[in-house]
């Protein structure tokens, strides 16, 4: 086990990226502003203007950190160069879609690529990336030489696209990661962790903290796909890098849920400004309702509207108590694998 | 907000990760030690990883399915 000190250094340093990633994000929602980078709140009776791709400042965040961690010496440099490309190409490709608005099928297509720095690292530097052994809770575990390397580049497209999926509403995407990485991150303390995930678990958890501050209801700042698909490739790459695959799984079981449901009523990639068949409606009083379509995706808001409206606050929390379960159940997966 | 739909989506949550664990345990204990093919045969030990990714999967695809009439079952007869 490592010592406590490596883990409060990891953590101490961890936290810097709170105020890092606020200066970040206030920066962007002048810049984005300032430029026309601008979406509209549609669930709001104002419909107010929103600076949109502002979540940029995070994956800079966390690339940022990532290096200053490198620097001090507390993790291997290999790993958090793995790490920081992931996140990076992640990024990358949120940005163009951003930008271009590409087709439905491209972002999982592209984000599949996005796992091949842990890969090609991994097969670089043996031991240093990944271990191919999985570690089951209760039952020990296993050795895949051949298809725990395949796996990567599906789970970070997965990751990264189902974190995607799942932020229709201010704060709920933020708010539910931070969450989820704050679940892992206690878990991983508990469970005697390297310090890398820690660290890293830490940062995800601080940054995204400070995105929220602008994010949450009623938001002035939108996180956009390039903010989106890093923080979910983020929770992909920590997932291999950290030996926490099972538990994050586990963790983001609401965003798995609204993901195969849309996937599962529309049967193809598409992005939600494709639909015609909105899943939910804003009633006149600025509350949410089911939108009674039975076209439109069964997402994980309608589940909680079915025949009772709500707020957009109320929803929100909703789904930030349903992270809490989920996260919490990931935890005990962590203490019952115990690596 | 419907509080039924929260309290059953947090069942829904529990019933999964218990047989997530369930799956992963037959797949540790059971389907990991199989030597579907001998491995000194030329490319028997991709053909045997390829065999148990099999296994997994159809594991993985019945798990999403038992989730998809789960949930199902709760909400889509009272969202129609």
């Amino acid at each position: 086990m490592p010592s406590l000190g490596a883990n409060t250094v990891a953590i101490l340093i961890a936290l810097g990226s709170f105020p890092v990633c606020l200066a970040l994000t206030r920066f962007f929602m002048y810049w984005n502003s300032k430029h026309g980078i601008i979406g509209i709140d549609v669930h709001k009776l104002t419909r107010p203007k929103v600076p949109e791709m502002v979540g940029a400042a995070v994956p800079i965040t966390l690339i940022l950190f990532a290096a200053i961690y490198a620097l001090t010496g507390g993790a291997s440099s290999i790993s958090l160069l793995a790490y920081s490309l992931v996140v990076g190409l992640a990024a990358l490709v949120g940005a163009v879609d951003d930008r271009l608005k590409m087709r439905g099928i491209f972002k999982p297509l592209l984000t599949l690529l996005c796992g091949l720095p842990i890969l090609i690292l991994g097969l670089a530097f043996p031991g240093q990336v990944y271990a191919s052994t999985l570690h089951v809770p209760l039952f020990g575990g296993y050795h895949l030489p051949l298809i725990y390397p395949l796996t990567i580049l599906v789970a970070v497209s997965v990751t990264s696209n189902t974190v995607n999926m799942l932020d229709p509403l201010n704060g709920s995407m933020a708010g539910g990661i931070s969450i989820v990485a704050g679940g892992l991150l206690i878990g991983s303390l508990i469970i005697g962790a390297s310090s890398m995930p820690i660290f890293l678990y830490a940062s995800l958890m601080f940054s995204l903290l400070g995105f929220l501050f602008y994010n949450r209801f009623p938001a002035r700042a939108f996180a956009g796909n390039v903010g989106q698909l890093s923080i979910g490739a983020s929770i992909g790459a920590l997932a291999i890098l950290g030996k926490t695959e099972i538990a994050s799984i586990v963790a983001i079981f609401p965003n798995i849920q609204n993901s195969f449901f849309f996937l599962s009523r529309i049967r193809r990639f598409t992005e939600h400004r494709e639909l015609t068949s909105k899943p939910t409606k804003l009633l006149p009083d600025g509350r949410l309702a089911d939108s009674e379509d039975p076209r439109a995706p069964l997402t994980l808001v309608r589940t909680l509207l079915i025949g009772r409206p709500a707020t957009e606050n109320e929803i929100v929390s909703t789904i930030w108590t349903l992270f809490l379960t989920s996260t919490s159940l990931a935890v005990i997966t962590l203490l019952l694998t115990g690596v | 907000m419907n509080r039924r739909a929260v309290g059953y989506e947090l069942v829904v949550f529990v019933t999964q990760w218990v047989l997530m664990l369930i799956g992963f345990g037959v797949l540790t204990r059971f389907v990991a030690p199989l030597n579907l093919l001998n491995p000194s045969l030329s490319l028997g030990l991709y053909f045997d990883a390829a065999a148990k990714a099999l296994i997994a999967l159809v594991l993985s695809v019945t798990w999403l399915f038992i989730w998809d009439r789960q949930v199902r079952l709760y909400f889509h007869r009272r969202g129609k």
